[in-house]
């Protein structure tokens, strides 16, 4: 069920007032909650739910298991076998093609693997893993079964993040929400903000440039393909912030507050500033989980560029299956090698701003390796951003241009605005409130495309 | 009803309110939405809720704003349902003609040729497996060749002209002056249902006699209106599917697409992306071997192609111009 469309404008209706009517009774609340979240989950494929089952109950038993040893040796082994079924579920469901392939490549052979990859795969194991890592840190005693179910499957966060940690959401479950605490205001403010996002600004560029340069670089001009980077970058942003704004403000209406994963991250000033502004969540969970276990900062210098490395290669290998996301992930493991070893860390104004140029620039350039289908795309795309200049550009249009520009802008935006226009919201009768939200969502509907492109994270 | 007067009770009317009169706002866009969905239950039931909603809207003139808004865009008929098949020529009287047999001995018509100077002009068009195939030509650096934008559009296709109109934009397309239409149709066609067809009437189960009956009748008008423009057409047969959901009715359509090919021999062709894709069993695959490599031709789903399963494809179209142009 993907959120800007009818379907789940109808299953939200239905969901949302239950919820509040069964706050009262938990027990029949996550009941409720649970069966939601499987509904919401089985609309793409119903055999997957079986997988995300699977995944709460041993995740569950073997939390509960290094909760209860005593011995640190058996509590590392315990955790060795979650963190080993995790991985082995993304190995098996997401990267066994991938890698099975390779061999081929290399072998000669021609053992072929087709396995469908279950959405949200990478989202809710990611949060299994911290769940059982941080009980095993003794920062999480382990949940009720029930509650854990709702934490693994709780809908607004399933297919695409944002990670939430059970140190997060596991309190939340613990007592009924209050009514009285809930932010209406910012939830329809942000739920608005995510479908223009996707809608207008992310499917536009999609369908009015980024495909097509990327698809045949060589039947572009130059300029067309600088401005399809440009729009990718925004596009991506748009389309993964739009999803995860609509995700934090169905959560706020339900009563749960998710954490924030997007900051303004095309006004960073170094590549290090961008990864605490971009898919937050995601970053501190590779801190967290892989970048300070290796080791972090704490070995020497070369190991902690080596950690450094790791912890990007395989963050990259974490958004797709392919070597293109590992150049991706290299990419940005090499800019904040250097800036480290250059000690960047712009202050001035003028420094400030190179540094936004500069990270913006960098950013760009590994998105056309995210972007591209292959290496050999990723290099006509490079290459014809030089050889091309001069030849005619229809695909640069004034709406085009706008919705990039819209998208940088949007970057600079103050929070004390958005604070602005959500208090203002807040200050309006009711009706008049309805009658914004319905204005907005006719003309997000009517300026976007036809059809709903599903969001990009998706199939990570 | 205290809950009401909380922030979240707030909320829970303030989505019901916003959701209704957006509904009422957009009544004509939901209209076509439901309108074009397949057949089965859950259209039937969102045409007898939005039926009342469009003649409420449009009493109280509520659908003003939205039109209003799509003018000035350009899209003003974006929320029109347009079921007619255009199909102007007539049918022909009796089956289709059977292909011309070659005589031997015969000199073969020269080949038109083109150059950088004159290039043949395709346009690519269909439902979404148009897309890559297109975008595989688009790639083809040959300077006489000129590969129009690739009109793609998702799940339309020659069965349900309520979804988008196809015989209307057919008879649109001398102003883009193509040599050769590449189309992709079919993959959304093959289910029981038609739309176009008299009221009262359906065109019976996929397959049967009726059915078949009539698609014929839409891809031979096709390939007649788009002939009599001096388009050739080529048709691109429905690849191999992964499971068994469209084993069977791929090949209904594609035995379709492939005689009426066969009996315009000199007005169209045939590609047969089927065979092109399975492996050397027959069966489905998602890799090839491309250049001594393990190549992913098919996405996750089964039936899309990847941009090598487009490559792969041009190739054959482009072979199959060749029989016929010297480019």
């Amino acid at each position: 069920m993907l959120f800007p469309t009818v379907t789940f404008a109808v299953f939200f209706m239905v969901v949302l007032p239950v919820s509040w009517a069964l706050q009262a009774r938990q027990r029949s609340w996550r009941a409720w909650i649970l069966v939601a979240s499987y509904v919401f989950y089985a609309w793409w494929d119903w055999r997957f739910v079986f997988l995300l089952a699977a995944s709460t109950v041993v995740n569950h038993v073997l939390a509960v298991a290094i909760y209860r040893a005593r011995a640190i040796g058996a509590r590392k082994a315990l955790l060795a076998l979650a963190v080993a079924f995790d991985v082995g579920l993304l190995a098996y469901f997401k990267y066994s093609g991938f890698l099975v392939t390779s061999a081929d490549n290399v072998l000669g052979t021609s053992w072929i693997v087709d396995i469908t990859l279950p959405v949200g795969i990478s989202f809710y194991t990611f949060m299994a893993i911290s769940y059982v890592v941080d009980t095993f840190r003794g920062q999480v005693v382990p949940a009720s079964f029930a509650r854990f179910a709702v934490f693994q499957a709780f809908f607004p966060h399933l297919v695409a993040g944002p990670i939430v940690r059970a140190s997060e959401l596991l309190p939340q479950l613990e007592a009924p929400r209050d009514p009285r605490k809930v932010n209406t205001s910012r939830a329809f403010v942000l739920i608005l903000s995510g479908l223009f996002l996707k809608v207008v600004i992310a499917n536009h560029l999609s369908t009015h440039i980024v495909d097509d340069v990327f698809a045949a670089p060589d039947r572009h001009s130059s300029l067309e393909v600088l401005v399809a980077v440009y729009g990718y970058a925004v596009q991506i942003f748009a389309d993964f912030c739009g999803y995860t704004n609509i995700a934090i403000g169905v959560a706020l209406l339900l009563g749960f507050e998710f954490p924030q994963n997007f900051n303004s991250p095309y006004a960073a000033v170094s590549l290090q500033d961008f990864w605490r502004r971009w898919h937050m969540t995601l970053s501190r969970w590779l801190r967290d989980y892989l970048y300070i276990p290796l080791g972090g900062s704490r070995k020497g210098t070369l190991l902690t560029y080596r950690n450094l490395m790791l912890t990007m290669l395989l963050g990259g290998l974490w958004h797709g299956a392919a070597w293109t996301f590992v150049v991706w992930g290299g990419i940005h493991g090499v800019g904040l090698a250097v800036e480290r070893a250059l000690g960047w860390r712009p202050t001035s104004a003028a420094a400030r701003f190179v540094g936004r140029v500069l990270t913006f620039h960098v950013v760009c350039f590994g998105w056309i390796f995210f972007r591209a289908d292959s290496f050999t795309r990723a290099g006509q795309v490079l290459e014809r951003l030089f050889t091309g200049w001069g030849r005619p550009s229809p695909l640069v249009t004034t709406s085009v241009v706008l919705a990039i520009l819209a998208g940088i802008a949007g970057q600079y935006i103050r929070p004390g605005a958005i604070g602005r226009v959500v208090a203002g919201f807040e200050r309006l009768p009711t009706v008049a409130q309805g009658a914004c939200v319905a204005v907005v969502l006719v003309v997000i509907d009517t300026l976007g495309p036809e059809g709903v492109a599903p969001f990009i994270y998706f199939r990570f | 009803m205290g809950f009401f007067r909380t922030p979240a009770g707030r909320g829970v009317v303030l989505l019901f309110v916003g959701l209704v009169l957006a509904a009422v706002l957009q009544a004509e866009g939901l209209r076509k939405q439901a309108q074009i969905q397949p057949a089965g239950f859950q259209r039937d039931l969102a045409l007898d809720v939005t039926r009342p909603l469009v003649r409420f809207s449009r009493a109280l003139h509520l659908t003003t704003p939205r039109h209003e808004l799509q003018a000035a865009i350009g899209r003003e008929d974006e929320d029109r349902i347009d079921t007619g098949v255009h199909l102007t020529l007539p049918p022909p009287a009796g089956p289709l003609p059977r292909p011309a047999r070659r005589h031997i001995g015969t000199h073969a018509p020269a080949k038109p040729r083109f150059s950088a100077a004159r290039p043949l002009r395709l346009w690519v068009a269909g439902d979404s497996l148009a897309q890559v195939p297109g975008e595989g030509l688009e790639r083809v650096s040959d300077p006489a060749l000129a590969v129009l934008p690739v009109e793609s559009r998702l799940s339309t296709g020659l069965a349900r002209p309520d979804l988008y109109n196809w015989f209307t934009r057919f008879t649109e397309i001398d102003t883009l002056h193509p040599q050769v239409a590449v189309l992709s149709f079919g993959a959304d066609d093959a289910h029981d249902f038609m739309a176009g067809v008299p009221n009262g009437r359906t065109v019976g189960p996929l397959g049967s006699p009726s059915w078949s009956a009539e698609y014929r009748r839409r891809v031979d008008g096709v390939t007649r209106e788009l002939n009599a423009e001096g388009v050739y057409v080529v048709w691109l047969g429905l690849p191999i599917p992964d499971g068994p959901g469209f084993r069977k009715s791929f090949p209904i359509v594609n035995r379709i697409l492939e005689s009426v090919a066969r009996a315009h021999r000199r007005g169209a062709t045939y590609v047969d992306t089927w065979h092109l894709l399975d492996d050397a069993h027959g069966r489905y695959t998602p890799y090839l071997r491309v250049h001594g490599k393990l190549t992913l031709m098919r996405l996750p789903d089964g039936v899309h192609y990847t941009s090598a399963a487009g490559d792969l494809i041009a190739r054959q179209v482009l072979a199959q111009l060749r029989e016929r142009y010297r480019f």
